[in-house]
């Protein structure tokens, strides 16, 4: 029997930018209790768009539920409402989502890479994967008018078209940004300390994945076959040469090559997109008010992302919940410190990415 | 138009038809969601099929305000963060749950409810 020792962990802590607050027992620095509290932030987003915002501004409200993930909160939000109303959006439009939703992919999983190896006192890696994620940004910011914060979706299809001159600034970015990814996994699969630090670290098991639901690359890294672009098809990726990312390890070192390896994929259906664009319209017209219920399953980047929509026939909806990715995984983060040592907290909460402005929202 | 299938169960029948239904290897539960419908509270339990396309269930109960409703964790143990956030969202009684998760004690309680009002 070893000394019990309390150690709250956030709710600001330097390893994790955002409000959560657990508190760990631990005994000779192994944890054998944990609680967590993540309602720091709740800003009533859903109340909001139940009250004071019709349902065609609901996109440019909903998508500052996430910083990172604007793009696939407005994006989702559109589909649900589209699937209620029977929309159907121009070819062109849908493939315009794909380019966008999967840019935001990058940007985020970029993000996620470079503060796990930050974490791991990788300063210099953490730079470097900055700078390359830089040209994500620019691609973005070029295609919509934003770097964050984009307000691409509309109801009935997207604001703005890919010109040929945005084509012409946006094919070379993304080849020199497919070279530095590849040259960044070479990193991250041969640096000696890294797989030291991360191979064997915060194992989930499948069976541990499906017991609590996991979702995203938090899954897929457990071999969870889950992924909403397969699963939803809410979007034409099976035209785009888009295939799912697993590994079988499940642990932090996994988690992150999941991601990775994402990045190379999304690039390749991002440069079908570009080169297949159908031509026609980018939006159509919405009429009347929403009237019944309907959901989307949304493949965000960290993961399943759902927008449940209710109408009655008026402006503003009944109804609209959004339930996160990071929602979803914390039962599984929480199970999965039991027994493990304290010091490997850090690396394994930033490993899931979590985003709790995203799930208080 | 509706894009998933939804099963009406009593409060009495919940567990069990859950219990009966509910394999991890073939669902995935997605969450729990409340609506305050003016005269009560629609809860709506979601699940996906993995690997199948657009496969969604909901199981689907209406409850008077007060009433309790019995927590399933025990047959979904991932499902106490969605019934945490019932509690404090919407105020509804669900066994086992002691709330303040997702709300601070200061801040409006139940504010999904109609009652509440926008500030």
């Amino acid at each position: 029997m070893g000394k019990k020792f309390v150690v709250p962990f956030g709710s600001q802590h330097i390893a994790i930018p955002e409000p959560i607050r657990f508190i760990f027992t631990t005994e000779n620095e192994i944890i054998k209790s944990v609680s967590v509290d993540f309602g720091y932030v709740h800003r009533g987003i859903e109340k909001a768009c139940m009250t004071r915002y019709k349902y065609t501004q609901v996109p440019y409200v909903v998508a500052r539920v996430c910083g990172l993930c604007a793009v696939s909160q407005a994006t989702a939000y559109c589909m649900a409402i589209e699937s209620l109303m029977d929309i159907e959006i121009p070819e062109r439009a849908k493939y315009l989502r794909i380019i966008v939703h999967e840019m935001d992919r990058i940007h985020s999983h970029l993000f996620a890479i470079a503060h796990l190896s930050e974490a791991a006192g990788y300063e210099n890696l953490f730079m470097r994967v900055m700078r390359d994620r830089e040209f994500v940004m620019e691609c973005l910011e070029i295609l919509t008018g934003n770097r964050i914060q984009a307000d691409y979706s509309t109801i009935g299809g997207v604001n703005r078209d890919l010109t040929k001159e945005v084509y012409e600034i946006l094919k070379p970015r993304l080849d020199e940004l497919e070279r530095r990814l590849y040259e960044l996994k070479e990193i991250f699969e041969r640096d000696y300390t890294l797989q030291k630090k991360w191979k064997g670290i915060g194992v989930i098991t499948l069976e541990m994945a499906q017991k609590y639901n996991a979702v995203g690359p938090v899954a897929r890294a457990s071999g969870l076959a889950t992924d909403c672009r397969v699963e939803f098809e809410y979007l034409p990726y099976k035209e785009l040469d888009y295939k799912m990312v697993l590994y079988q390890e499940g642990d932090v070192w996994a988690r992150n090559m999941v991601r990775l390896d994402e990045t190379l994929v999304s690039i390749r259906v991002l440069k079908n997109a570009i080169d297949n664009l159908p031509e026609g319209d980018i939006k159509v017209k919405v009429k009347g008010n929403p009237k019944g219920e309907a959901l989307i399953r949304w493949e965000a980047p960290r993961g399943e992302l759902l927008y449940y929509v209710k109408g009655n026939g008026k402006s503003v909806l009944e109804r609209l919940r959004i339930k996160t990715p990071t929602f979803s995984v914390i039962p599984v983060m929480k199970e999965l410190y039991y027994n493990q040592p304290y010091a490997f907290v850090p690396d394994i909460t930033i490993s899931f990415d979590p985003c709790l402005s995203c799930s208080a929202r | 138009m509706k894009n998933f299938e939804e099963i009406q169960v009593s409060l009495s029948e919940l567990r069990e038809a859950i219990k009966r239904f509910y394999k991890p290897e073939e669902w995935h539960f997605i969450t729990i969601n409340g609506t305050d419908v003016g005269d009560g509270i629609e809860i709506k339990y979601f699940f996906a099929a993995y690997g199948k396309s657009k496969k969604v269930k909901a199981f689907s109960l209406k409850i008077d305000y007060n009433q309790t409703i019995p927590s399933i964790r025990d047959i979904i143990p991932s499902a106490w963060i969605a019934e945490e956030e019932l509690k404090d969202l919407l105020g509804v009684n669900v066994e086992g749950t002691k709330g303040g998760i997702f709300l601070e004690p200061d801040s409006p309680q139940a504010p999904l409810r109609k009652e509440v009002k926008n500030g």
